[in-house]
């Protein structure tokens, strides 16, 4: 799974589009050690593509393991624009991988030393894989519990309607009540499915709603993989006796693989220890940093502090403008054309969202600092529309943007959102 | 609860949200009108009915403009170079009503380039039309012909009429001179004549196209559309010019139709009137209004959620608003930029308020992405 995402990201050029021909990149705070190693890039994609190959095979499994956790993460800390809610899941679970015994049987590991090979392994194992499965759905459904999705249909309401052209389907698109119903059945979903799922008497029925809930969203959104990542992370939650039919099955086309075994996998005691503390600390922090927006004042969507890392998906419609002027102390002035340092997806992502104006503002007066400007000033023009409201500045255009710091503290200088959306 | 009991619970729940929906008081209206949602029925409309007649309209011009060349070229003298004149006007006042139609077939052959990228460089035609066979294709080439060299070769030559004619019919260049102003009106005819067949063939695919995505004939159409207004309307008739985009340090000499100089207000107002025109679904066959980005936007039911404002009218106000602070100034907008820079700023202020709304309230309305890259501050 992970290996064709690399491919198809290789394939369609995205690397060099992404990570090597943008003059500035966005990394996150914290992480601005971690950025693009121009051509070397592609070794860092390679790394990521042979470490999944290795753990899909099962070979060297856990130095495979580390070494996608690390290099997958890597490529997602080099630019915040690519953020994606499922890539920090596929990391949060490579990171899993690295201790949980996932090698133990149908692995070229197992096939080589079989004194490894166990046919059932801890439940807390796939347990813990289950419940961040489960917070990943939650956290979905929870941040859907506001008036604009519930009351308002938005944005269902905006982007439904764009796919009136589908067949069969196309025309109930544009109807009201099945945007309505669409909110509502997604986030009655994201709500409960983790329970419809661990039950097993709804088991097979609600793996039937993960399979056809992420199908129609994959044909309706431009998501790329998530729909797809979901589907096959959801078979988790079948019995170990499911998988190890579903084993013996692919056993039958690779016949030297192991595929059952009487040994019950166990750690040794202190690892084990050691382990069950770590996921606590991890599962700690999972619960809690969701909720980090409850510490900023202003509306969450408007100010997106504390919006990342916290499982909300295709939760607004917002698009922006930006446009910014750099001035210095001699009276110097210019309109900056962002076309020169950023990619179009850069910028659009960059219009919206306060933090990513700031660090490029940021840029900008280095950049122009460099060039002679005598303490360059930098103020941005901004026009942010979000869920059918109309635009309006997300910055006071009177804003010196040079002189503000990127912190975790509320950022007093996005202007407040003249609305209020009720709920999470 | 078992399957049954969630599946009841489930629809029960649709069922009340879509009633609450229905008499909701604030935001939510009624249904979105279906018709005027129909992507094929307004691509339909906007070819068939807009840019097609649009062309077909711009073509009589052209044509008599290219009449008018020969007839100069065959004889030239005052009477038939102020005829031409005309006719030069003419057809660039109706340019201005089809340059916006930068999708298919015009965007492939970028019909623009070869009509209208000014200002015109003047020592470039001169080099050209002593060259022996100059290639108009080359991006170099395209402010060496279009309107704006016509302007050049017909207004700029001279300091005065007597001054200017001499240049056809006494001076050494003469002979090249005129054969480089037959040759820039063929390339218009040529260009405009491979983009109207070119219409003819694609015509079929271009409203079967119906998505949204960027490949797709609308996104191509609202694209284009802004960006003419972005680039070539805001920037490059006003904002340019005016200074406005760069540093406070006006250029009036890259007005449009500068070495004609009081013909640059009229340009800019048609070229607004017609963007407004095309908003409003205005055929150019019958002239009243048809299906549009108005009433696409109407029936996606696009309105402030806060306020409940029809985004429509907002965008017809604002670019209104534009109009109205263009309407008062000088004929020559040359002259106003150097009497009275502030005006023509206050013209580019407003524009850029249509940009916005265009580029961020309507696109974000219509799912529709802005995937040209502007270059603003160029």
């Amino acid at each position: 799974m992970l290996l064709a995402s690399v491919v198809r990201f290789w394939t369609k050029g995205w690397i060099d589009e992404l990570y090597i021909r943008p003059a500035f990149f966005f990394p996150y705070y914290g992480f601005g050690f971690v950025h693009p190693l121009g051509e070397a890039t592609y070794a860092v994609f390679a790394v990521c593509g042979l470490c999944a190959l290795l753990v899909m095979i099962g070979l060297w499994y856990r130095w495979a393991a580390a070494g996608l956790f690390l290099s997958f993460t890597y490529i997602e800390l080099m630019d915040k624009t690519t953020y994606l809610n499922h890539y920090y899941f596929v990391s949060l679970v490579c990171l899993m991988l690295i201790f949980l015994p996932a090698n133990v049987l149908f692995s070229v590991d197992a096939w080589r030393k079989p004194s490894l090979r166990a046919g059932r392994i801890p439940y807390w194992t796939t347990g813990s894989v289950r419940l961040l499965v489960a917070l990943l759905y939650v956290f979905a459904g929870i941040a859907k519990l506001n008036s604009d999705w519930l009351l308002e249909a938005l944005p269902l309401r905006i982007w439904l309607p764009a796919r009136n052209d589908m067949p069969v389907i196309g025309p109930l698109l544009e109807k009201r009540w099945v945007a309505y119903a669409f909110s509502w059945i997604g986030c009655l979903y994201d709500l409960t499915i983790p329970l419809w799922l661990l039950l097993p008497r709804t088991r097979v029925w609600a793996y039937a709603m993960v399979v056809v809930f992420h199908v129609l969203t994959a044909l309706l959104f431009p998501i790329g993989m998530f729909p797809y990542v979901m589907i096959v992370t959801a078979l988790i939650f079948f019995s170990g006796e499911w998988h190890g039919r579903l084993l013996a099955r692919l056993g039958r086309l690779v016949p030297a693989m192991p595929v059952r075994s009487a040994t019950v996998y166990a750690y040794r005691p202190a690892a084990e220890k050691v382990l069950k503390a770590g996921l606590l600390v991890f599962f700690v922090f999972q619960f809690l940093f969701p909720f980090r927006y409850l510490l900023y004042p202003g509306e969450l969507f408007w100010t997106e502090e504390g919006y990342r890392f916290s499982w909300r998906v295709m939760l607004m419609e917002k698009a922006g403008y930006a446009q910014f002027t750099v001035q210095d102390t001699t009276g110097r002035k210019i309109i900056v054309n962002n076309t020169l340092f950023l990619t179009p997806l850069q910028e659009k992502m960059m219009s919206t969202q306060p933090d990513m104006l700031l660090q490029y503002a940021h840029f900008l007066r280095d950049h122009f600092a460099g060039k002679g400007f005598r303490q360059p000033s930098v103020y941005v023009d901004s026009y942010v529309a979000l869920n059918g409201r109309f635009g309006r500045p997300l910055v006071a255009p009177d804003t010196d943007l040079a002189r503000e710091r990127d912190t975790f503290l509320p950022k007093s200088w996005i202007t407040p959102f003249d609305d209020t959306i009720y709920g999470f | 609860m078992n399957r049954f009991s969630l599946f009841l619970a489930l629809t029960g729940l649709v069922f009340m949200t879509a009633c609450s929906g229905d008499k909701g008081s604030n935001g939510p209206g009624p249904d979105p009108d279906q018709g005027a949602t129909n992507r094929k029925a307004l691509l339909t409309y906007t070819v068939d009915d807009i840019i097609l007649p649009g062309y077909a309209a711009f073509k009589v011009k052209l044509d008599t403009l290219t009449a008018r060349t020969n007839a100069f070229a065959a004889k030239p003298d005052a009477d038939k170079l102020a005829t031409l004149r005309q006719g030069w006007a003419d057809a660039y006042v109706e340019w201005q009503k089809v340059e916006l139609f930068d999708v298919g077939p015009a965007n492939t052959q970028t019909l623009r380039y070869y009509f209208n990228i000014y200002p015109a460089n003047a020592t470039g035609i001169e080099d050209n039309l002593k060259a022996d066979n100059p290639n108009l294709d080359l991006p170099n080439s395209y402010p060496r012909q279009g309107f704006p060299a016509l302007d050049y070769l017909l207004n700029g030559v001279g300091a005065n009429d007597a001054a200017i004619l001499g240049k056809y019919t006494k001076d050494e260049n003469a002979a090249q001179r005129i054969a480089y102003l037959k040759k820039v009106v063929s390339k218009m005819n040529l260009m405009l004549g491979l983009v109207i067949s070119e219409w003819g063939n694609s015509r079929d695919k271009f409203v079967n196209c119906t998505g949204l995505d960027a490949g797709c004939s609308t996104s191509q159409l609202v694209n284009g559309y802004v960006l003419h207004y972005e680039r070539y309307i805001r920037s490059g008739k006003i904002g340019i010019p005016s200074g406005a985009m760069t540093n406070g340090v006006a250029a009036p000499e890259k007005v449009e139709g500068f070495y004609k100089k009081d013909l640059s207000k009229l340009l800019a107002q048609t070229a607004q009137q017609a963007f407004v025109d095309f908003f409003n679904g205005k055929s150019r066959r019958t002239g009243s209004e048809g299906l549009s980005l108005k009433s696409y936007l109407n029936g996606l039911n696009a309105k402030d959620s806060k306020t409940g404002e029809l985004l429509t009218t907002a965008i017809l106000n604002q670019l209104d608003a534009a109009a109205k602070k263009l309407q008062p100034l000088k004929a020559s907008l040359y002259d106003e930029i150097n009497t009275n820079k502030a005006a023509v700023v206050d013209v580019y202020t407003e524009m850029q308020k249509v940009v916005r709304m265009l580029k961020v309230d309507m696109t974000t309305a219509m799912s529709i992405t802005i995937t040209y890259t502007d270059n603003d501050g160029d």
